[in-house]
């Protein structure tokens, strides 16, 4: 009698989990999942956004006519460009700033580092087009450059420099998110751990290697994956800063996507992109995540 | 259990509500969709981008007259789709493409109304609109709106572009400026004045008015002054127009006062406003601006450069009124677009905004399109205005030109950046609209 019950009170739970479950995974399946199967779907076909009733089925045609896209290969090597350097700068800048000292008013550092993040990055962006404008009368960098004799260089307005450009503003626009985690981390590490190498004589650097880093080990394998798969969605600071140019140097992924889809209205087109895109960040991401764990 | 479940049930319940009241949540639920009859009123409505507050009273005045002239028979209404300077109200009108909510009557900006019509998504307006409203749209209106021969759009109002100079800095540098059409600067006119002018601190001009569609709508003057065109004139084929010879001497003469240092490649904004150039080609609404915000500046405006041995050209175009193929009672919605547009609306519009009438007979009404600035636009629109090319791959061509002239001027070949925008262009005319 005693198991029957069990039984079905275990029966009542389940049912009561999928209930509880059910709103999520609704949500989720019209919001996320299904639209990216549309994407698959409308990647095979000719969808023109002016012409939603004259769809038709064009087979693999879109993915061809990618292979042989200057632009989308352009775009791939510059998302790498971007991510190769963004990644490696932005997080050894958030261990730089590491505020974790006990020390009065650090807290006050942690603030004003987290602070460009809590900001919009179109407003960061427009205000780092000032910063970066090549005429020295008119772009704040460019004049303290000339001031000592330097430049002015053009920040945007190189095909050469415009993609590094943005890699440093961005670093410094995220940095400070991935400190935070990195701070929180650190307090997560016993202190007791510390105590203890230091009695058996420990030094700093020591300690660094043998407690700091192997503490904060899953922490770090974490922020890099959020940091690549971040970097690989670039598309605010050159919608804003360089509309993807100068020369293509800043176009990305997903701004390609955007400009096929939206402004050329090549919905198609644009899907075949989006759904190779995402088969990118997927193996990139499961690499990564290979690369880490091998380590 | 049943508790249980029913609070589950209950909680989905208020998600996919709040879900559905989100995605309907611009208000387009309720007014969307084409006319509507409610007893014997049919409802009308309009979509248009927000305004200034003095145009945004000039709608509400005028629908009020709009429906009280036709009270019991047909009621206008308009949703104000905020546009600023992102594609937002082109994003709004796609999405309603799709699911077929278009209003009645949409609001258009002129260069896109031939990818409307070519597309089958606004109606055309003969039958509608009386030839002598037609004949009154000033030339550059009427071929802006006209597509495949029939006109698509009714307009009230027209833009130009002039070159805006600072009296100060032209007299100090004894430059004289032309005061007549005839007189217009040559490109090396141009070219010397804007060298004379530029210092240290002040850009001798500024020819990048923003770097999206400014840029295609002010340089085209340079191709058809110089006796070519972005594209052929059926709107089909921009390879051996853009890219011709004559075209590539355009960008290579726009390339020269970037390249020597005599415009700024990316000025701030207002720069001529800041007195940080000493002229500026820009649109004919800044006078409203610069009387408005900038009394200091002692400013003066003349005529579009034309080119050494070519005719002169300005450009054109402005917002447009048009009827969509959802709405469900043309009659009706034609009934609100010909009292929108009419004689006396359009030139009170036009007023109100600022800009030039598209209507020849607005101006027997606004006198200050008789003096100085305002005399220069309405002399540039009626002899020497051009329509952009009127055609359905207009959405590609703007952009391409936009990043074609951006490379060129960071330093691209120039041959190669205008061939391949002309390729980019033809390519998708020939997959999207060719018989």
């Amino acid at each position: 009698m005693k198991r029957l019950y069990n039984q079905s009170h275990r029966k009542q739970q389940q049912q009561a989990a999928y209930a509880f479950v059910l709103p999520a995974v609704l949500l989720l399946f019209t919001f996320l999942i299904l639209p990216a199967f549309s994407t698959i779907g409308y990647s095979l076909t000719d969808y023109n956004i002016m012409r939603p009733d004259k769809i038709s089925f064009v087979a693999l045609e879109n993915f061809r006519e990618l292979i042989h896209d200057e632009n989308f290969r352009k775009a791939l090597r510059n998302i790498i460009h971007f991510t190769v350097f963004v990644v490696p700068y932005q997080c050894l800048l958030a261990l730089a700033l590491l505020t974790n000292v006990k020390l009065k008013g650090a807290s006050v550092f942690r603030a004003a580092y987290f602070s460009p993040m809590v900001t919009s990055m179109v407003v960061i962006a427009i205000l780092w087009s000032v910063l970066y404008n090549p005429n020295p009368n008119q772009g704040l960098i460019n004049a303290f450059l000339t001031s000592f004799g330097i430049g002015p260089a053009a920040f945007l307005t190189s095909p050469k420099r415009a993609m590094n450009s943005i890699v440093f503003m961005s670093g410094w626009q995220a940095a400070g998110y991935q400190m935070m985690i990195f701070v929180a981390g650190l307090q997560g590490i016993p202190q007791d751990q510390y105590e203890a190498a230091s009695i058996d004589g420990a030094g700093k650097l020591q300690q660094f290697f043998y407690i700091t880093l192997p503490g904060l080990k899953n922490i770090i394998k974490y922020v890099i994956m959020i940091t690549t798969i971040q970097a690989m969605k670039l598309f605010t600071q050159p919608y804003v800063m360089t509309q993807g140019g100068p020369q293509n140097a800043t176009r990305t992924f997903v701004y390609y996507i955007y400009q096929q889809g939206f402004q050329s209205r090549n919905f198609g087109y644009a899907c075949a992109v989006a759904a190779v895109f995402f088969l990118i960040v997927v193996t990139m991401s499961f690499l990564l995540k290979r690369i880490i764990k091998a380590n | 259990m049943k508790r249980q479940i029913g609070t589950g049930l209950a909680v989905l319940a208020a998600i996919s509500m709040t879900a559905c009241s989100s995605s309907g949540g611009t208000g387009a639920a309720d007014t969307s969709g084409g006319s509507k009859t409610e007893g014997e009123v049919k409802q009308i409505v309009l979509w248009g981008p927000s305004s200034e507050p003095a145009v945004e009273t000039w709608w509400t005045e005028t629908i009020n007259a709009f429906n009280e002239q036709y009270a019991g028979q047909y009621e206008l209404s308009r949703e104000s789709i905020v546009r600023s300077n992102s594609y937002a109200y082109e994003d709004k009108i796609n999405s309603a493409i799709t699911s077929h909510d278009l209003p009645d009557i949409l609001m258009l900006d002129g260069p896109n109304v031939a990818s409307y019509a070519a597309n089958g998504i606004i109606i055309p307006l003969d039958s509608y609109v009386a030839q002598e409203d037609k004949d009154d749209l000033v030339a550059s209106s009427l071929e802006q709106n006209t597509y495949n021969g029939s006109l698509y759009a009714m307009s009230n109002t027209e833009s130009s572009v002039a070159l805006f100079y600072n009296k100060d800095m032209v007299e100090a540098a004894q430059i004289q400026v032309p005061d007549k059409l005839e007189d217009a600067w040559t490109w090396s006119e141009f070219y010397e004045a804007a060298k004379k002018l530029t210092t240290d601190s002040v850009a001798g001009t500024n020819i990048i008015m923003d770097k999206g569609e400014g840029i295609p709508y002010v340089m085209e003057q340079f191709w058809i002054s110089n006796g070519t065109d972005f594209t052929n004139p059926e709107g089909s084929k921009a390879d051996g127009y853009l890219n011709s010879e004559k075209g590539i001497e355009a960008a290579d003469f726009l390339n020269s006062l970037i390249q020597d240092g005599l415009a700024n490649i990316e000025p701030i904004p207002k720069e001529f406003h800041n007195g940080k150039a000493a002229t500026a080609l820009t649109g004919c609404w800044e006078v409203k601006t610069l009387n408005n915000e900038y009394p200091d500046l002692n400013w003066g405006v003349t005529y579009f450069p034309v080119a050494d041995d070519g005719t002169s050209s300005s450009p054109t175009g402005d917002w447009t009124m048009t009827i969509t193929v959802d709405s469900q009672d043309p009659e009706a919605a034609a009934a609100a677009l010909n009292f929108l547009t009419s004689k006396e609306n359009a030139a009170s519009y036009a007023d109100a905004q600022g800009k030039p009438p598209a209507r020849k007979s607005s101006y027997d009404v606004l006198s200050q399109y008789d003096e100085m600035p305002m005399a220069i636009f309405k002399e540039q629109l009626l002899n020497t205005g051009h329509a952009r090319p009127r055609t359905p791959s207009y959405t590609v061509l703007s952009p391409q030109i936009s990043e074609a002239m951006m490379n060129i001027f960071t330093g691209a070949d120039v041959r190669e950046s205008l061939d391949k925008a002309a390729e980019a262009f033809d390519k998708d005319f020939e997959k999207n609209y060719a018989q």
